[in-house]
């Protein structure tokens, strides 16, 4: 009886054992002064597939050219936000994401404190980039969401203040992608709220009536301008899609509200479609207060890495001109290294840093209620 | 001295009396399923009710600001009874009645269509009847969203939705459809409904088809009318078939995520399986207590359906009799009846695919001239000029797409051989000890993982997996896809056996053969079709599922669904709806296989 017990005792225990993670937060913090041959070297000694998460279909053809450098056997996988934080969570050994390229900074700050992933900062790029996009988590890149519209038509919606996307006559002809569906969007909503863009949300509203704003029962213009955006708004499905529909023929008078790279897809109709904020700066005039929104896209490197200087050496190379290549070829992805130049045509960041709301994790994360507000407005 | 004996006696009696039990094959295979399905499906569900009394780390625990990891009501409060912002209405009220609404009316028009259907089909001569049997099941195969983006596709146009483009109905034709046809709960439920409606098809269909005509016949001797005979007779003989079917597409439809997605959100109507999604990443407590209750309404029915079928006992209809089916004459009705539903068929079964094949060649979308159109994305090999990036070969030619096809064809094959072969024998053992507890509580255990929302169910068998090093990757998969498609085998088989007769084993029993020869010789070859397409519905259900693996799958390349999603989020439509139809054909090709080696397939059901 006693070595039946103590066999399925044993058996329970080889069942349920947690594989003993190797200490990657170690190894990164080794890694953080480490030249490029010596990463190399230490990359190439690890085993196994290195495995990528990322939200970004572009991982794919960086992991393909880095993968190709160096000999090392990859496996990239373009998931969405919430699946990457779900996998982060649970998925161990061989299966688990060595690096992941992820949005949403409010949700990357609970994942940090979280344990779930450690930060980066390749030597190679210590000097280069803002501390601000070092720490706490490694800025990539930035994306941008502008507001796009139809310029077919006698009623071609070329905002020059946002307040007018409120106004009756608008109702149905904005299109958004769901914000209970992507956090980027919600998290930018979150964001007109803040003091900083309420304010100049109310000083736009000003230009546009004439007149002060009444906020009726609203804590501020920020909310104000949330309620009626999303009174006025039609949820399309995806950035890709809104892209699509806004730029058919039939499609005059709409205007949308998504990712600035979708216009390289070859299902969009692109020469249908105006940028509002490029009009402006072409015609002299801007967009009050803001001409859209941008967030930050992060490398982090996972906490149960198996390949954790492999990661590291693709962080690296990913912040390097060729390893952003993927992205930087077209308009509406921008390095957070400065001196990398932007395509032909578009804007720099730091212009765009100037007209656009970036978000701020720190007010999103304690800003449940403004959830809840914003919530009821995509409802009703 | 006689305190022993008596002792002995009792003990030897035990002891036979356990014997006895243990030598009758299906209390073995009972009490076996009860272990294993008790680990692989109240494990998980025990999981789920702790997530919702759990602080989670994140949003959640400093919303709740309670400590990760402590026990908690927080989100049940939260979820049910928070009025600010109109909270717990919008999270929760509001999508539960949407979500009831939807199931009902999805089910009622899977019954009405697919049952009516398979009516024509077995009891009448109508005309096309291998036409209508054979496509009816497309909608099926076809992951339920492509439909839903066909219905979008054809009938929107820019007085509804959007307002941005045209679709086949309004651009071909001037017909502009109003919006509550298009998109909301009419088109939800529809479109589901038609998704669904093979379950009712083949299941009622299978009880028609075996169904022994001379208690009809003796209604006609007694001159009783063609309505009563229908209704008297033939009604309750398929009523165990129509409870299951509603039972299935409720909870199916219930759990439906990516339907509600596309024809839901541009008149903003959410229903819980969509709640339980954008939640599950920072409220996860609030996410599984929408699974508890979406849980709880399947149960609910499956109660309800219990009751049905065990008050009215179970109807045997194949016996060691002969049995000969009596067609009703359609008359002049024949001809229009069966175009109507030729037409339906194209629709909604026929069209999705040639749409699919025409939006895989097109390279600007809505440009259908000859011009625009390439088979690159099939068999090309050089899209970097289409394509700023990523694969630069047609699917065909993809090493990363037969890769994909190889593993769900296997992950398919494995859940289904597994699926089948256990749902067999639960069937078997179930139908012996009938109205046994131990039967009623391995009969509901097993249908217990189909209630589960795929979502959800991946969800905690990926937190499970964490703890146990060698469950992962193809076993992972396999496992979950077992686990959860069990149910369709069950189900087909405890049908199967209750329609046998108890004498066609018992004649072998006394000639002595032993129990897995009488499975083998007897058991299996009268009930085929029936047992076969135990097998082929977890099949085709595997091939095409996608919530249900989408967090399990060791990478997003790995399956062909995957695959398929990839493709879409990245905007290549044409590689999606390439793959797409690859799945379909695969699938048919499959069914076509087995209907060449066994005579049985997925439109005859679990009809004999």
């Amino acid at each position: 009886m006693k070595k039946i017990l103590s066999l399925v005792l044993s058996l329970t225990m080889l069942l349920c054992a947690v594989p003993a993670f190797a200490d990657v937060a170690a190894d990164v913090e080794a890694g953080q002064s480490m030249t490029h041959d010596a990463l190399v070297e230490k990359a190439l000694a690890e085993s196994g597939p290195f495995v990528v998460y990322g939200n970004t279909s572009r991982i794919e053809t960086a992991a393909e050219a880095f993968g190709e450098l160096y000999g090392i056997p990859y496996e990239p996988n373009n998931l969405k936000d919430q699946e990457i934080y779900e996998k982060l969570r649970y998925v161990n050994g061989n299966d688990a994401a060595d690096m992941v390229m992820i949005q949403d900074g409010a949700q990357l700050t609970d994942a940090i404190d979280e344990g779930l992933v450690v930060n980066f900062v390749p030597a190679s790029v210590q000097d280069a980039l803002s501390e601000s996009d070092q720490q706490p988590a490694l800025v990539h890149q930035y994306i941008n969401k502008l507001f796009i519209y139809n310029n077919l038509g006698d009623d071609v919606p070329a905002i020059r203040n946002v307040w007018e996307l409120t106004a009756p006559e608008m109702k149905g002809n904005v299109i958004f992608k769901n914000p209970e569906n992507e956090k980027v969007n919600m998290n930018f909503l979150v964001m007109c709220t803040k003091d900083e863009w309420a304010d100049r949300l109310a000083e736009a509203y000003l230009d546009w009536k004439g007149e002060e704003i009444d906020l009726g029962g609203y804590a501020n213009a920020g909310y104000k301008w949330v309620a009626e955006f999303l009174d006025n708004v039609t949820f399309g499905k995806s950035d890709t899609s809104i892209a699509e529909e806004v730029s058919q023929e039939t499609a005059a008078g709409k205007i949308g509200l998504f990712v600035l790279s979708k216009l390289r897809s070859s299902s969009v109709l692109t020469d249908n479609l105006t940028v509002a904020e490029y009009d402006a700066v072409a015609n002299g005039y801007a967009v009050e207060p803001f001409a859209g929104f941008m967030y930050p896209m992060y490398t982090m490197v996972n906490t149960r890495a198996t390949r954790p200087y492999t990661a590291m050496l693709f962080i690296e190379y990913l912040m390097s001109q060729e390893g952003f290549q993927p992205w930087g070829k077209n308009i509406g992805a921008y390095s957070s290294n400065p001196s990398f130049a932007v395509n032909e045509g578009d804007l720099t960041i730091d212009v765009w840093k100037d007209v656009l709301v970036v978000e701020d994790a720190d007010y999103i994360l304690e800003s449940f209620d403004v959830e809840d507000f914003i919530l009821q407005h995509c409802q009703n | 001295m006689d305190e022993a004996r008596t002792q002995r006696i009792a003990l030897n009696r035990i002891k036979g009396k356990t014997l006895a039990w243990f030598s009758k094959p299906a209390n073995v295979i009972l009490l076996v399923f009860l272990l294993l399905l008790a680990a692989l499906t109240l494990y998980p569900l025990l999981s789920l009710l702790t997530e919702t009394v759990t602080v989670h780390a994140g949003r959640e625990a400093r919303a709740a600001k309670q400590a990760v990891g402590d026990l908690t009501f927080y989100h049940f409060q939260r979820l049910f009874a928070t009025q600010e912002n109109e909270y717990s209405l919008i999270q929760f009220y509001e999508p539960f009645r949407n979500t009831l609404l939807v199931s009902l009316s999805a089910s009622m028009i899977a019954i009405l269509f697919g049952g009516t259907v398979a009516f024509l089909v077995m009891r009448t001569n109508l005309k096309y009847v291998k036409f209508v049997s054979a496509v009816f099941t497309f909608p099926y195969i076809m992951p339920s969203w492509t439909l839903a983006l066909f219905w979008e596709n054809f009938f929107k146009n820019v007085n509804i939705g959007l307002k941005t483009s045209n679709g086949i109905m309004a651009a071909v034709f001037g017909v502009y459809m109003p919006e509550w046809f298009v998109y909301g709960g009419f088109p939800i439920a529809l479109v589901l409904g038609l998704h669904y409606a093979p379950y009712a098809f083949i299941l009622i269909g299978t009880m028609l088809r075996n169904m022994d005509a001379s208690l009809e016949e003796a209604a006609m001797i007694l001159r009783t009318r063609r309505l009563r005979i229908i209704r008297c007779i033939t009604l309750p003989v398929v009523r165990p078939a129509i409870m299951s079917t509603f039972l299935l597409v409720f909870a199916s439809s219930m759990s439906a995520y990516s339907v509600p997605v596309f024809l839901g959100s541009p008149v903003r109507f959410y229903m819980l399986s969509t709640k339980m999604k954008s939640l599950i990443d920072s409220y996860p407590g609030q996410a599984y207590i929408i699974a508890s209750v979406m849980i709880l309404l399947g149960i609910v029915i499956l109660l309800l359906n219990q009751r049905v079928t065990s008050s009215r006992k179970h109807f045997t209809t194949v016996t060691g009799k002969s049995r000969q089916i009596s067609r009703i004459d359609l008359g002049r009705a024949n001809y229009p009846l069966a175009i109507l539903l030729v037409i339906v068929l194209l629709l909604v079964a026929v069209t999705p695919l040639l749409t699919f094949a025409m939006e895989s060649v097109i390279i600007k979308a809505g440009d259908y001239t000859p011009g625009n159109m390439t088979l690159d994305f099939w068999i090309g090999t050089n899209l970097t000029e289409r394509l700023d990036q990523g694969d630069s070969t047609g699917i065909l030619l993809n090493p990363k797409v037969w890769n994909a096809l190889g593993y769900s064809l296997g992950l398919a094959a494995l859940s289904a051989f597994v699926a089948g072969t256990c749902g067999i024998l639960v069937g078997y053992g179930v139908a012996k000890r009938r109205g046994s507890r131990l039967a009623n509580v391995v009969n509901a255990l097993s249908f217990f993982p189909y209630l589960m929302p795929s979502l959800a169910f991946g969800a905690i068998y990926l937190a499970m997996s964490s703890r146990i090093p060698w469950l992962r990757g193809f076993l992972l998969l396999a496992l979950v896809g077992s686990v959860k498609y069990m149910p369709f085998s069950s189900r087909s088989g405890l049908n199967a056996m209750l329609q046998l007769s108890g004498e066609i084993e018992e004649a072998a029993v006394i000639t002595g053969v032993p129990w897995w020869k009488r499975m083998l010789r007897v058991v299996f070859p009268i009930q085929k079709s029936s047992f076969l397409s135990g097998y082929l519905m977890p099949m085709v259900s595997c091939m095409r599922e996608l919530s249900l693996f989408v967090l399990l799958v060791p990478t997003s390349n790995t399956i062909l669904t995957t695959m398929l999603m990839q493709y879409s989020e990245k905007g290549w439509a044409q590689f999606g709806n390439a793959i797409n139809l690859l799945i379909i054909i695969v699938v048919l090709l499959v069914n076509f296989i087995v209907n060449k080696l066994t005579g049985a397939s997925i439109d005859k059901g679990v009809g004999g």
